[in-house]
C-alpha cells in the first residue's frame, strides 16, 4: 500500500453530546485494511456512539469522521458503499422473511438486481442461513437473529464493519463461530467492533482501543490479554475513583 | 431515486400485515354496505324523480355520496395505516439501518409517504369501482363523477401526508394515530365552527379541508383547491423530513 494513499477510518476530533450529556469528547483514532480494532468500554462509555456516528447513523457534533480520505458528512453516499453497520439491537423486520429482509437491504442500498441476487446467496451460505431463507425475522431465535444482522452488513461486500456488541445473546458455540468469522472478516477489510467483554477482543483483536466516559484511554496494538486486562481495570477503577 | 427503495419496502411491509387486509376489508365492508342503502334509497325515489326537470340522478344521489362517505371512512382509516411509518421504526429500533443504507430524511419520509399511498389508492379505487360497475345501466355524469374522485383523492393524499408528519414526531404508533387524528379532525371541523360563529369567508375557513373539498364533491374543479392540498402534503412532509433530520443531528 502506498503512503500516500488515505487510510479507511480516520476519526478526527469526534465529539458529540446526548441529552446534556458529552457522550463522546475529542475522539481520534484511525483504522487500516486488514485491521480488527476492538472497541472496549464499560457500559455507557461512549461506544454505541461512537460506532453509530462511523456508520452515519448520527452526525457527530465536533469533529469529522473520514471514511477513505472524504468526510462522511460531505459524502452521505459513503456509508451505504463503504460501511457494514449492525448495531447493537438488530434491525429486523419481524413481518419479513430473512430472504426477503435481505432483498430489502440490498434495495436500501441501491444494488442491482442481478448483483443483490448474487450478494444474498453469498451471505446466506457464508454465515449458514440458507434453511432459514423463508423463515420470519420476527421467529427467529437470538443467536439467529444476530447472524442476520450480520448477514445484512455484509450484504454489498463493504471495504469497512462496524458491528457493536456483536455477540450479544450468543452461546458459547455461536460466539466461538462468530469469532471466526470476524477472523475471516478482518484479513480483506476493516473490522471495528465494540465489546465490553474482554475475551471477545483477546480472542479477535489485533489492536484494542479503550474508550471511558467518552475519551480514548488507550489505543495500542494487542499483545497480551492479561496486560490488557489490568489496563482495562486500571482505567475503569481510576475513573471510578475519581 | 433512493425512496423507491423505502416505498418498496413500506407498502411490502403493509402486504404482509393482516392489520392493512383488516382494515382494508373492514372499510370496503362498510362502504358496500353504504352503496347499497344508496342505491336502495335512489331505487326509491327514481320513478318520481324521472317526471321532475334537473332533478338529482344517480352521480348526485349515489355515486358522489358514496365517494363522501369514503372520504370520512378515510378520516378514520389512514392515520391507523401511517402511524406504523416511523413510529414503528423508532419504536423497532430499525431506523438506523436506514440511515446506515445511506437513506437521507427526506428520502425516508418521502418512500414512507410513497410507500402509503398505492394501498390507499386500493381502498378508493375499489369504492369508485362500486358505483361505476353501474354506469352502463345508469346515467352516470362522468366529469361531476371524475372531479369527486379527484377530491377524495387530494384528501386522502393530504391524510396520508399528516399521519407521516405525526409518526414523525411521535414515540409511539399509537400516539401517532391519535394526534393524526385529533389534526385532521380540527381541520376538517374548523370551518363548521367557524361559521357557527358567524364567520364564514375568513381565513380559518380556507384552512378548513372540508371547504375545498366540497366544490370538487360537486363537480367544480379550482386551482386554489388543487394548490390547497398540494401545500398542505408538501407542508407535512417538509415537517416529517425536518424532525428525522433533527433526530440524526440531536440522536
Amino acid at each position: 500500500m502506498l503512503d500516500t494513499e488515505p487510510k479507511l477510518l480516520v476519526l478526527d476530533h469526534v465529539g458529540r453530546r446526548l441529552a446534556g450529556r458529552e457522550v463522546v469528547q475529542d475522539l481520534c483514532l484511525s483504522l487500516d485494511r486488514g485491521e480488527v480494532l476492538g472497541l472496549l468500554g464499560v457500559n455507557g462509555a461512549g461506544k454505541s456512539t461512537t460506532l453509530a456516528m462511523i456508520a452515519g447513523v448520527l452526525a457527530p457534533g465536533r469533529g469529522a469522521v473520514r471514511i477513505d480520505g472524504r468526510d462522511l458528512a460531505e459524502h452521505p453516499g459513503l456509508a451505504r458503499r463503504m460501511v457494514g453497520y449492525l448495531p447493537e439491537q438488530v434491525p429486523l423486520y419481524a413481518e419479513l422473511t430473512v430472504g426477503e429482509y435481505l432483498d430489502a437491504c440490498g434495495r436500501l442500498r441501491a444494488m442491482h438486481a442481478a448483483a443483490r441476487r448474487r450478494a444474498i446467496e453469498a451471505v446466506l451460505a457464508r454465515l449458514d442461513l440458507g434453511a432459514v431463507a423463508r423463515r420470519l425475522c420476527g421467529a427467529l431465535s437470538l443467536g439467529l437473529r444476530q447472524r442476520v444482522g450480520l448477514a445484512q452488513a455484509l450484504l454489498h461486500d463493504p471495504p469497512l464493519l462496524v458491528l457493536d456488541e456483536p455477540g450479544n445473546g450468543l452461546d458459547p458455540l455461536q460466539t466461538a463461530s462468530l469469532r471466526t468469522l470476524i477472523r475471516e472478516l478482518g484479513r480483506g477489510r476493516a473490522v471495528i467492533l465494540s465489546t465490553h467483554l474482554l475475551p471477545e477482543v483477546t480472542a479477535v483483536c489485533d489492536r484494542v482501543a479503550i474508550l471511558h466516559e467518552g475519551r480514548l484511554r488507550h489505543d495500542a496494538p494487542l499483545t497480551d490479554g492479561a496486560a490488557l486486562e489490568r489496563t482495562f481495570l486500571a482505567i475503569a477503577a481510576g475513573a471510578a475513583a475519581a | 431515486m433512493s425512496a423507491r427503495a423505502v416505498a418498496r419496502l413500506e407498502l411490502k411491509r403493509l402486504a404482509v400485515r393482516p392489520f392493512a387486509w383488516t382494515l382494508a376489508a373492514l372499510a370496503l365492508a362498510f362502504l358496500a354496505w353504504q352503496f347499497l342503502q344508496l342505491l336502495d334509497g335512489f331505487l326509491k325515489v327514481q320513478t318520481r324523480l324521472a317526471a321532475q326537470a334537473d332533478a338529482p340522478g344517480y352521480t348526485d344521489l349515489v355515486a358522489v355520496p358514496l365517494l363522501a362517505a369514503a372520504a370520512q371512512l378515510l378520516l378514520v382509516a389512514t392515520p391507523l395505516l401511517t402511524m406504523h411509518a416511523l413510529a414503528g421504526e423508532r419504536r423497532a429500533r430499525t431506523l438506523p439501518l436506514l440511515f446506515a443504507c445511506g437513506q437521507s430524511p427526506r428520502a425516508i419520509v418521502l418512500g414512507k409517504y410513497l410507500g402509503v399511498l398505492p394501498w390507499l389508492a386500493g381502498i378508493l379505487l375499489l369504492a369508485a369501482a362500486m358505483p361505476l360497475a353501474l354506469a352502463p345501466a345508469t346515467h352516470l355524469d362522468g366529469g361531476k363523477f371524475a372531479a369527486a374522485l379527484l377530491g377524495v383523492a387530494l384528501l386522502t393524499a393530504t391524510l396520508a401526508a399528516i399521519g407521516v408528519a405525526c409518526s414523525a414526531y411521535a414515540s409511539h404508533p399509537a400516539l401517532a394515530a391519535a394526534a393524526a387524528f385529533a389534526l385532521t379532525l380540527a381541520l376538517w371541523a374548523i370551518d363548521a365552527g367557524a361559521r357557527a360563529q358567524g364567520v364564514d369567508n375568513g381565513a380559518i375557513n380556507y384552512l378548513a379541508m372540508a371547504t375545498h373539498v366540497q366544490p370538487l364533491l360537486r363537480g367544480l374543479v379550482a386551482s386554489v383547491d388543487l394548490l390547497y392540498f398540494a401545500l398542505a402534503i408538501a407542508l407535512a412532509l417538509a415537517l416529517a423530513t425536518h424532525r428525522l433530520a433533527a433526530e440524526r443531528v440531536r440522536g
